[in-house]
């Protein structure tokens, strides 16, 4: 364990209605900061930062969040994660999410900037219990580099598989290295820079909310390119491709407001990063 | 040409039929914007799909079921099946691949008695497993003793001459045109099948952004002729 640059474990329960940390421990260059319970809900937010101020060369970090029956949770970043260059090893993050029954996860990462010739390696794994919700986001985008290129970044890989009762449910498998592939070219990232993806898994995902998220999305007029689509068990994955953080941004806070809507006819809180 | 060779080859007759005639994987979104439109274009497309979309979830899920058929080791198969079908985040492409992987086992069947796809036809029926016509193929390659790299080899010009066969159709581009594509393929092919042979099982399932949002975007595109 003590081999990892940064380590943090969050296991949460229920007391009465009320979602709390029943453990809280973390260790090297990963922090939470104290939960905030934003307009009065009754589940915690925690923000994830990073003192160090972003990962560097050979960095591991691992996370481990639990959701007792009934618990919910935000989770968030303070920031941006920044990947600096990696010479020698790559920087790797390994997540693990259990979900039980009835719980409900939010897990809404600030954007990860890879700069000039950084590799990182991402893993996340969630184990969740039939009737628990998850909404996962993240972003990736590269940093800027002195010559001025699109992409300076050596590798991104990104990788998430979710569980259900045990049984793989879905699975993707980014892997961009713009050295060997033609980034803006078709099928890559045809002209874009930016990823965003939105995977939610939810019982309650039905076709009328697919359409209210496509209508949604289609109405911003700015510069991006997504798809929709429903996944094998109920839910779905939005993925988006823009020039800009704040565009992918945007579109997940449109969908995930849509969501807390339809599903539990709630606000989401507006996550105050300053 | 072995014998056992040539009848792998049936499984490659574009008239073999699975149903690839109704699946196009997200070219059709493509031929739809006019990014797609020629020749040109369309082999520019489908050297994409076939070195970074294929070669990942197919091609490398033919070579490890080749392998766990070498070694008996069944639940890995299953392991393959699932991973394959969920690594699919576009509906229309993940159910497609699952109806092709049915027709291909029905027919497989009728054809041949091989233990192996009455197992995988059970587990079907009981919903344990998706369905995949890679996994098939595969299962009937080894059966016939046909090498693992042929095996995967013809896997792929068999799903290439199908999207041919749909390109001719919906771009629309001449027999002759189409077969130029083949031909000009061979090459391409025998990349992504060296490729395969040397990927790492952790490389497997990768996807580039721009086709799977094709793919999914497929679902909502104003004419259709495919149903992916």
């Amino acid at each position: 364990m003590s081999n990892w640059t940064g380590v943090l474990e969050l296991d949460m329960e229920s007391r009465q209605g009320r979602t709390v940390a029943k453990n809280v421990y973390f260790q090297g260059a990963f922090k939470v900061m104290r939960p905030v319970y934003h307009n009065n809900y009754s589940y915690p937010c925690y923000y994830l930062l990073n003192p160090g101020g972003g990962y560097l060369d050979g960095d591991t970090y691992r996370m481990s969040v639990s959701l007792d029956e009934e618990a919910q949770l935000t989770l968030t970043t303070q920031s941006s994660t920044k990947v600096y260059k990696t010479p020698k090893s790559y920087v790797y993050q390994e997540t693990e999410f259990h979900l039980k029954k009835n719980s409900y996860l939010e897990y809404l990462p600030d954007a990860l900037i890879a700069y000039e010739n950084a590799k990182y390696v991402q893993k996340n794994i969630v184990h969740m219990e039939k009737g628990a919700t998850l909404l996962y986001s993240d972003i990736v985008t590269p940093g800027w580099s002195p010559e001025g290129k699109q992409f300076s970044y050596d590798t991104l890989r990104l990788k998430s598989e979710i569980y259900m009762d045990n049984e793989l449910v879905a699975f993707d498998h980014i892997k961009l290295q713009p050295e060997q592939q033609h980034m803006t070219g078709l099928g890559f990232m045809e002209g874009y820079t930016h990823l965003g993806s939105f995977i939610v898994i939810g019982e309650k995902t039905n076709e009328a909310l697919l359409d209210r998220l496509y209508e949604a999305i289609q109405e911003d007029s700015s510069d991006f390119a997504f798809g929709l689509s429903k996944l094998a068990v109920p839910g779905f994955t939005v993925r988006i491709m823009a020039n800009r953080t704040q565009i992918i941004e945007r579109i997940i806070t449109t969908c995930h407001q849509i969501i807390c809507d339809e599903w539990y006819q709630t606000k989401p809180s507006f996550l105050r990063k300053y | 040409m072995t014998d056992n060779a040539l009848s792998l080859f049936q499984l490659c007759d574009s008239n073999f039929p699975t149903g690839s005639f109704s699946h196009s994987f997200g070219l059709e979104t493509y031929i739809q914007k006019d990014i797609v439109q020629d020749p040109e274009t369309f082999s520019e497309w489908l050297k994409v799909y076939l070195h970074e979309q294929l070669a990942y979830a197919d091609g490398l899920a033919a070579r490890l079921v080749y392998e766990a058929l070498d070694q008996d080791d069944l639940e890995k198969i299953w392991e393959l099946d699932r991973i394959l079908t969920v690594q699919n985040l576009a509906r229309e492409s993940r159910d497609g691949t699952q109806r092709m992987g049915d027709r291909m086992l029905n027919i497989a069947e009728s054809i041949y008695e091989i233990p192996i796809l009455s197992t995988y036809r059970q587990r079907l029926r009981n919903k344990q497993s998706f369905g995949h016509s890679a996994i098939v193929f595969t299962m009937v390659g080894h059966y016939l003793q046909v090498e693992k790299e042929t095996t995967i080899l013809y896997y792929l010009y068999s799903t290439l001459v199908a999207l041919v066969q749909n390109a001719v159709r919906a771009i629309p581009l001449g027999q002759t045109a189409g077969q130029k594509v083949i031909y000009s393929f061979q090459k391409e092919l025998k990349q992504a099948t060296d490729k395969i042979m040397h990927l790492d099982e952790m490389d497997f399932g990768v996807v580039s952004p721009g086709l799977e949002l094709s793919q999914m975007q497929h679902e909502r595109v104003g004419i259709r002729i495919f149903s992916s």
